[in-house]
């Protein structure tokens, strides 16, 4: 065996770094995750069989017009984020319980880190998938109807919805002590939803309390905001805040979106470190 | 020079009021090998939990480095680096990857990882393993690449948390030689903690046994023996141990280290020899059956709690 040095002396107190741990911790979740192709395939695979398959039959079965495909396709991003949010934090559960969890609590660097270098992967990917299915929908002969402003609506109501729903997952994984218990509440908190929150029809179908239950749905106001973005449809928003300037029922459903996602983003944080010392 | 690591009144409870470190002192002086000798759930690797900063201290203090654990986290893990009792490693990223990412979460220089991890790597016997996913290594190779990983970024203080549980007999061998020879490099401390008393009186410059989360005893291997004579006999006693110590005693032949566990008694010979010892319970009667030997760190840990360790563990 060959020699070599291995200790030095001790110093000054290290600085607090934050831009170059994050990416390390974002690379290695983006390396981690492109090893499990179910991570990326899966979550896809339900919202582009709703947008190609389901919305064109229910199209056809209740004779209604084109724009009821494009209203699914959108409603299906809402189906489509949790369920990718969610299988993000089956990672988390692997890393605690046969990864390198606790060489990374040794680390130093704050252990948010952690949970955000998780996030960036997370958003990365489901930004990634939307593109996927919106082009697989156009593909499909779908059409929208977006400016750069609608653009830049849509991707801040889902960019927001990722953040918050990532926070959701990232909490019951560390709530949670095994996969199976997780994925055993994944419908509850990633399907339930989406069925009151307007993605197949407009929440005002819904018997009216339920309606009264939607409009307390962030999904609810996520979707709103995405048909308001790419189909300048505010027919969801009206249903939500009532009668109003659209711009400002879509400022006020994202403000109800963003306020989701930092509360979400925070508690996980907290969540995290708490669970992960002893 | 600051200490590598000291704790002083170190304590944890669990919720449930369950104790598992009941305060406990260290110094450990740079450049030492520093061994927590015990059981299962005596609280070594809360303790060590504690020092690495992924237990919360219930009482007391720790300074890794002259940094305190608690109100400097940060500090404190900079300096020191963690080889866990379980694997612990990213099974999908190959070793190379695992080192690299030690490296830079530890702030190494780019330029010096690739060269440090070579270096790492045929020290350590993992040159051709490097740049195969961690998925395909035997157990004894992980634990090579988990010290690899861990002296990348050249912590002051290495814990090696049952280093060799787990492993088989001619693995944990090669890994004991592994561990010898970094005790050469003078500037690293490293704590450990084992059940195996063979790897710590080989390794270690002192001990610490633990029992039920205290320290009952803290020296160097030769001292802790040495607190037993040269040269013990243990006896089966038919009947009633107690009673048969309390007759060694009365007749001379045991002092006040004599020990009884089960149907065993233990007694350190002081000034007489085994042969005279052995003699003198054959006329007493009370044995089925009497041995002399060398005392070793099983009777240390014997006489401190009353227990085995190796039944213990």
């Amino acid at each position: 065996m060959s020699s070599v040095q291995i200790a030095v002396p001790l110093s000054q107190p290290p600085r607090t770094r934050i831009l170059g741990p994050l990416r390390t911790l974002a690379l290695r979740r983006f390396r981690l995750t492109v090893r499990t192709p179910r991570e990326l395939v899966v979550p896809l695979l339900t919202p582009i069989m709703f947008a190609l398959v389901i919305a064109p039959s229910l199209k056809t079965a209740l004779h209604t017009g084109a724009g009821y495909e494009a209203f699914v396709a959108i409603g299906t991003v809402g189906l489509l984020i949790p369920l990718n949010t969610m299988f993000s934090g089956l990672g988390v559960i692997v890393d605690r319980v046969s990864g390198a969890q606790r060489e990374l609590l040794t680390a130093p660097i704050p252990r948010g880190l952690l949970v955000v270098g998780n996030l960036l992967v997370a958003l990365a990917i489901t930004g990634l998938q939307i593109a996927v299915l919106l082009a697989v929908s156009i593909a499909r002969g779908i059409q929208f109807d977006a400016s750069s402003t609608g653009i830049a609506w849509f991707a801040a109501a889902a960019a927001l919805f990722t953040v918050g729903m990532y926070g959701m997952a990232e909490i019951l994984a560390n709530r949670v002590p095994r996969q199976e218990e997780y994925i055993a509440r994944v419908p509850a908190i990633a399907i339930l939803p989406w069925f009151l929150a307007g993605a197949l029809f407009p929440i005002g179908a819904l018997p009216s309390f339920l309606t009264w239950v939607a409009k307390f749905l962030p999904l609810t106001h996520a979707l709103a905001l995405m048909r308001y973005g790419l189909l300048d449809d505010s027919a969801g928003l009206h249903a939500i805040w009532g009668t109003g300037d659209p711009a400002a029922m879509a400022a006020l459903s994202l403000g109800v979106v963003g306020s989701f996602a930092l509360l979400l983003f925070f508690a996980s944080i907290r969540v995290f470190s708490r669970s992960a010392v002893a | 020079m600051d200490l590598a690591i000291e704790a002083v009144g170190l304590e944890k409870t669990y919720p449930g009021e369950v104790e598992a470190v009941r305060g406990i002192d260290l110094r450990v002086e740079q450049g030492e090998v520093f061994g927590l000798l015990g059981p299962n759930g005596a609280g070594k690797s809360t303790a060590v939990g504690m020092l690495t900063t992924t237990i919360v201290p219930t009482r007391g203090s720790a300074r890794l480095g002259g940094f305190d654990v608690v109100t400097e986290p940060l500090a404190a893990r900079s300096v020191s680096s963690v080889v866990f009792q379980e694997p612990v490693v990213d099974r999908a990223l190959s070793g190379r990857q695992n080192l690299e990412l030690h490296a830079r979460l530890w702030s190494v220089d780019p330029r010096e990882t690739r060269t440090r991890t070579d270096e790492l790597a045929a020290t350590l016997g993992l040159t051709e393993l490097l740049d195969r996913s961690v998925q395909g290594y035997s157990g004894g190779e992980r634990r090579r690449l988990e010290i690899a990983r861990a002296l990348v970024s050249r912590p002051s203080v290495l814990f090696l948390d049952e280093p060799t549980v787990g492993l088989d007999p001619r693995i944990r061998a090669q890994l004991l030689d592994v561990i010898a020879d970094l005790r050469t490099r003078s500037e690293l401390t490293v704590l450990m903690t084992t059940h195996y008393l063979d790897e710590a009186e080989r390794l270690c410059d002192r001990i610490a046994i633990i029992h039920a989360g205290r320290i009952v005893a803290l020296d160097s291997p030769r001292a802790l023996l040495a607190g037993l004579g040269r040269e013990l006999v243990e006896l089966r006693v038919d009947g009633n141990v107690d009673s048969a110590l309390t007759l060694l005693r009365e007749h001379g032949v045991a002092g006040e280290d004599a020990f009884a566990v089960g149907s065993r008694l233990t007694v350190p010979l002081r000034g007489r020899t085994s042969r005279e010892a052995i003699g003198a319970v054959h006329e007493l009667g009370i044995a089925r059956a009497i041995s002399a030997r060398e005392p070793t760190l099983d009777d240390v840990y014997l006489r401190l709690t009353g227990d085995s360790l190796a039944t213990a563990a």
